[in-house]
């Protein structure tokens, strides 16, 4: 950890708001990028992103400098898309009890289905990245943790291991069952 | 909602080819292994659609736009937590901390300058230099004895 960053945390710790801010300032993109593909939803990721740095200010005192402070922000971050995640599918559940599934349109993107678009076509910028953000959202919460923090956000296995406190074996093979979900779901459209 | 992932079914052929080239495209395979895979993908076209599509796969995914966050999100945050904590979160801030070094430079000078002029202008300020070698206004009332 650099003398920067030491410095930084001590202040945090004094609750001093310019350290906040300059922290939010710092890790504020990686944060929504994380929470926006997690989710799928740009208001849930910037609700979401909101309480990640509302946490790491009131749990500060907790971060034992043991990892990294990027590592740590990423697991706080983690868990809060995976809490969001469990809380949207109930919700979802709920909303599907209720209404005449004949009439019901979802439009949560988290469990929105893949639009239709018609396979063998070969797909471009907005079009791809949504049919992209959509299959994510198809995946378990347990699978999209670890494609996202790999392939999207580009961290080594080791990291994500740190992150998730999985071992390495799990970490791999849920990003094999990831790929081959996310193959399958694309293999038509790239 | 989320559904389960499929399992890679070790069976499948299919998913024991992606299982592979999954660790290979992460660069995770012994060496002996990696020359394996890749003598299967340059012979076997099963290995070699399955290598495209897992490449392609993971190009599309790393090359998804970095979403950034709102401008204001940094004030958002700062006003979420000064309401929730009525503001007692933040630690007080000293007045340096909120008032830029220049003004409280500019105040001080200021100030010292009014302090020089009052002294000045008083009758009986010590700033007054005396010209004429006159005591003190009030030291004549006391005469030596």
């Amino acid at each position: 950890m650099s003398e920067l960053e030491r410095t930084l945390l001590r202040r945090l710790r004094d609750r001093d708001e310019r350290a906040f801010r300059e922290l939010i300032e710092s890790h504020r993109d990686r944060v929504y990028n994380l929470t926006y593909r997690m989710l799928g939803s740009r208001s849930e990721a910037e609700d979401i992103a909101q309480e990640v740095f509302i946490t790491v200010f009131k749990t500060i005192e907790t971060f034992r400098e043991e990892s990294k402070f990027s590592t740590w922000l990423y697991r706080v971050t983690v868990n809060h898309c995976k809490n969001r995640i469990k809380y949207l599918a109930r919700r979802h559940d709920r909303e599907r009890d209720e209404l005449d599934e004949t009439s019901h349109e979802t439009n949560g993107a988290a469990g929105a289905p893949l639009r239709h678009v018609p396979p063998d076509r070969a797909l471009e910028g907005a079009q791809l990245e949504q049919l992209l953000q959509d299959a994510i959202a198809k995946l378990d919460d347990d699978h999209r943790v670890v494609v996202v923090l790999r392939d999207v956000e580009d961290l080594s296995i080791e990291e994500i291991c740190e992150i998730t406190g999985l071992p390495d074996g799990t970490v791999k093979s849920r990003l094999h069952r990831a790929r081959l979900a996310l193959r399958k779901r694309l293999q038509r459209h790239v | 909602m989320s559904e389960p992932s499929p399992p890679a079914d070790p069976e499948d052929p299919d998913d024991a080819i992606a299982v592979a080239l999954s660790d290979y495209l992460d660069g995770a395979l012994p060496a002996e292994a990696r020359a394996e895979v890749e003598r299967k993908i340059a012979g076997d076209p099963a290995w070699q659609r399955a290598h495209a599509e897992l490449t392609r796969t993971r190009q599309v995914l790393s090359g998804l736009r970095k979403a950034p966050a709102p401008s204001s999100f940094v004030d958002g945050v700062a006003e979420t937590i000064h309401r929730r904590s009525a503001g007692r979160f933040f630690a007080r801030r000293a007045l340096g901390d909120r008032v830029p070094f220049g003004v409280l430079l500019a105040i001080a000078v200021a100030g010292f300058a009014v302090i020089a002029y009052v002294l000045w202008s008083s009758p009986t300020g010590s700033l007054k230099v005396d010209r004429d070698g006159a005591a003190p206004h009030g030291s004549a009332a006391i005469a030596p004895p």
